[in-house]
């Protein structure tokens, strides 16, 4: 078998002021014709570094530092900048993480697949109007002609996937790299995208790398994976072999780290009270206008009661009114209808007082951007400890509880990792000592074994102070393992309560249904 | 960019006009000058004064002199200059023409200088040309306006003698040396401007090159001056539109020194001149004049930028 890419015993360093560091050391990596191998690992493993120097597209610190890169016969690594641009987009194509970044926004979409076509196939402006109008037909847009003439904004996230992935395939290359093709996506669409990629290889019989942090979806696409950590490959084979029988410690830990719906982590019943309930609770944004119908509420008449101890897992895609209707509960946004909690009714944001705002915490997706750059962790915590009455002292003993070192209380935000920071988050959420605390897509940023661990210290909390959670999340996977109920939302309406384990009963709503069929089903 | 945001921002315009003709018309009001006393002279006697004050209606009350003067301004007649007895509309009119002409030439040539040295720095980001250009645009700006006029004035005008020292030709009347006669201005005001706006292209154009989209047209295989002119320069250069309409705002009232310097009558001179003769007509027409002009600029920018970024949505 002929490879179409040959990655040998491939190192590259990055030149860093204390010195240098090895970010890829020794990889192997070969991908046949019509083959697509699976590249896994977490932040920081290297396999964007890969990428890059496949496509000699490195930053300028980086150093190669021996091994081969080969497209068929073809030395990569001695290409001159106009070999470089005669591989780019011609024989190799790439579909990026991010397609809302990765188009130009101020230049139609129909442009930005005719460039590729005109550079690379030598097509007049009409010509490549045409093969441009076919290549998107080809991944199945509705109406391209039209979608040529938008920009950017005016098309959905999925539409500009798909738009990037034409023009990937519109120059017919050897080699498609996928970098995290439906991170940025929603389940649903990410679905739809890796359905059209099986299409796709299938007419064409193009071979590609496919990267990922996320193994369940690996194990779908890949006819062989390789898992890169610290720059090593530990372990490669079909992904039968490496997800069921992992050789390596870390391919192990990574499997077990992937949330299976079938493994609950809790198995108590919630109290009978209600913490915190929603009643008919509406979010809206933007300015009520004269002449002019007002805009659709992010979430509308949402109904839903916490009780005490309990998690209530709250699902849907991007979109469909979750967050909103956090920031609903927790008066950061101005709301309609009421909101409940401890016997009480509160209409609006400014009837929520101190005893409230204590008892309903609420932790965010970005600790980048919740937690404050310029303030050591012990005066992030310090404030809600003396708000609410509590002593500073407490800091050593809160940190503790959260798994992170007493002297990190002197460190700024930027000296953690992006799990300490969040634990971080969640030290100050429980600094008030809460009844319920909302989770906001609080893992969704994190690598899988990160995750676990977030989510293994959520429910060591829970069980030392009963708290209840309102677990906001996109991966409905991860909330089948820990939630008592979960809540579907929709275009900002609830469709769906129901127990966790009666989430896939025949009676669930078509929704829960086809969320639950775009959820990635783990392997083994 | 819809047509009640196009007519909303007209009507802007007008109610900014209409605040800075009552701060026109007060700040005349308050000025130590009487126009009777301009008009007749120290020596008048006081019933000659009185009846210069009933003719003009300055014993009317303060509003209704100025919904007079108002209602008059807006069918394009600002009064009699007490200083020629002139209608002071068409004075000021001709003064902007030439000021507009003097702004329009500066904006050009400043352009032509800003936008290459920008983006020449953000490409040598961090090396020895890029610190170059950022000292040699801030020396421009920081040396005073009439520095700069004067070096330049001596160096090409009295020193190599390849244009004239001062003074003004209409266009009409023989393009070329007009065009001499303009050059010196409009280098020293392009000068002082290329600074900023090149700063601003350089910094403007390092962050679009740092963009995800940038690195995908790379990755596409397109050739760099293809990713630099048809991706990076267009969203580059979207936030000097605004930049270039406050420049307006700056070459119409700000130059005075530099008209001053090369004897070009334009509106800033005019209105200097009119200020010392305690010329309300000619204060009141020039100021507002100034005014609507710059609300225009402003406007045609805001249309411009709508129409080159779409993801702007005015509504």
């Amino acid at each position: 078998m002929s490879a179409v890419l040959s990655v040998e015993a491939y190192s590259l360093d990055y030149r860093l002021r204390q010195g240098t560091a090895r970010v890829l050391d020794g990889v192997n990596i070969t991908i046949g014709r019509g083959e697509v191998v699976g590249l896994v690992g977490e932040s920081g493993s290297g396999k964007s570094s890969l990428a890059w120097a496949i496509m000699r597209h490195l930053p300028r610190n980086a150093v190669e530092a021996g091994g081969a890169l080969r497209l068929g016969g073809l030395d990569l690594r001695g290409l001159d900048a106009a070999g470089v641009q005669a591989v780019r987009g011609r024989r190799i194509g790439m579909v990026f993480q991010d397609p809302s970044t990765a188009l130009n926004p101020t230049l139609r979409l129909g442009e930005q697949v005719m460039e590729v076509l005109i550079r690379h196939r030598g097509l007049t402006r009409p010509e490549a109007r045409d093969a441009a109008e076919a290549a998107l037909t080809e991944v199945e847009l509705r109406d391209p002609a039209a979608l040529m003439r938008r920009y950017p904004h005016e098309a959905s996230g999925g539409e500009k996937q798909r738009v990037v992935i034409a023009t990937a395939f519109a120059t017919q290359p050897e080699l498609i790299l996928f970098d995290e093709p439906t991170t940025a996506l929603d389940v649903i669409t990410g679905a739809r995208i890796l359905e059209l990629f099986a299409r796709l290889r299938e007419h064409t019989g193009v071979a590609a790398l496919y990267i990922s942090h996320d193994l369940g979806l690996v194990s779908r696409v890949a006819d062989r994976v390789s898992v890169l950590r610290r720059g090593r490959i530990v372990e490669e084979g079909t992904p039968a072999q490496v997800f069921r029988a992992p050789a390596h410690d870390y391919t192990r830990g990574l499997v077990a780290a992937v949330p299976r719906p079938e493994r609950r982590l809790v198995a108590d019943a919630p109290g009978s009270a209600t913490v915190l309930a929603a009643d008919a609770l509406s979010v809206r944004y933007g300015r009520r206008r004269l002449f002019r119908p007002p805009p659709p509420p992010a979430t509308e008449a949402v109904t839903l009661a916490v009780r005490e101890g309990e998690i209530l897992g709250v699902v849907g895609e991007s979109g469909s009114g979750k967050s909103s209707l956090a920031r609903g509960l927790t008066g950061l946004a101005s709301f309609g209808g009421a909101v409940q909690a401890a016997g009480r009714r509160l209409d609006r944001p400014g009837a929520m007082d101190r005893a409230y705002r204590r008892a309903v915490q609420i932790v965010f997706q970005h600790p980048d951007s919740s937690l404050n750059p310029r303030m050591r962790i012990g005066e992030i915590l310090s404030r809600p400890l003396r708000l609410h009455g509590g002593a500073t002292t407490e800091i050593p003993a809160l940190l503790e509880q959260v798994r992170l070192p007493p002297d990190y209380a002197r460190k700024y935000p930027h000296q953690l990792s992006g799990g300490e920071k969040q634990r971080v988050a969640i030290a100050r959420a429980f600094a008030a000592r809460p009844s319920i605390v909302i989770c906001d897509e609080i893992t969704a940023s994190l690598d899988v074994s990160v995750q676990a661990q977030v989510i293994e210290l959520l429910l060591a909390l829970r069980r030392q102070h009963g708290t209840a959670y309102l677990f906001i999340t996109h991966d409905l996977n991860l909330i089948r393992q820990i939630a008592h109920r979960i809540a579907v939302m929709q275009r900002g309406r609830l469709v769906d309560l129901r127990e966790a384990a009666a989430i896939d009963a025949p009676d669930a709503h078509p929704y829960t249904r086809a969320l639950i069929a775009a959820s990635p089903t783990p392997v083994g | 960019m819809s047509a009640g945001w196009l007519i909303r921002r007209l009507l802007l315009v007008v109610y900014t006009v209409l605040v800075v003709s009552v701060l026109v018309f007060a700040i005349t009001q308050v000025l130590p000058a009487d126009a009777a006393v301009t008009l007749l002279g120290e020596n008048a006697t006081p019933e000659a004064l009185a009846a210069v004050r009933d003719r003009l209606g300055l014993n009317d009350p303060v509003w209704l002199q100025y919904w007079r003067w108002l209602t008059h301004a807006v069918a394009g007649d600002f009064g009699l200059s007490m200083r020629t007895g002139q209608p002071v509309a068409p004075m000021m009119l001709v003064a902007l023409s030439r000021s507009l002409l003097l702004a329009l030439l500066s904006i050009l040539l400043m352009l032509a200088i800003a936008v290459p040295l920008g983006l020449w720095a953000a490409l040598r980001q961090g090396r020895a040309a890029d610190l170059l250009t950022g000292l040699v645009s801030y020396i421009g700006v920081s040396v005073p306006e009439f520095v700069t006029a004067t070096v330049l004035l001596m160096l090409l005008a009295d020193w190599l003698q390849w244009l004239p020292a001062t003074g003004y030709v209409p266009p009409s009347e023989d393009l070329w040396d007009s065009l001499a006669h303009l050059a010196l201005p409009v280098i020293t005001v392009s000068v002082i401007m290329v600074a900023h706006v090149s700063r601003m292209v350089r910094s403007e154009t390092i962050d679009v090159l740092h963009s995800d989209y940038i690195r995908a047209a790379r990755l596409k295989g397109l050739p760099e001056r293809a990713v630099l002119l048809h991706h990076t320069l267009r969203n580059a250069l979207l936030p000097v539109i605004t930049i270039v309409a406050l420049d307006v705002g700056y070459l119409l009232g700000g130059i005075i020194v530099v008209e001053e310097i090369f004897a070009i009558p334009g509106i800033g001179r005019q209105l200097i001149v009119a200020i010392t003769a305690r010329d309300l007509p000619a204060i009141q027409a020039g100021a507002l004049i100034m005014a609507m002009t710059y609300a225009i600029v402003s406007t045609l920018a805001d249309i411009a930028y709508a129409l080159l970024d779409r993801r702007i949505r005015y509504d």
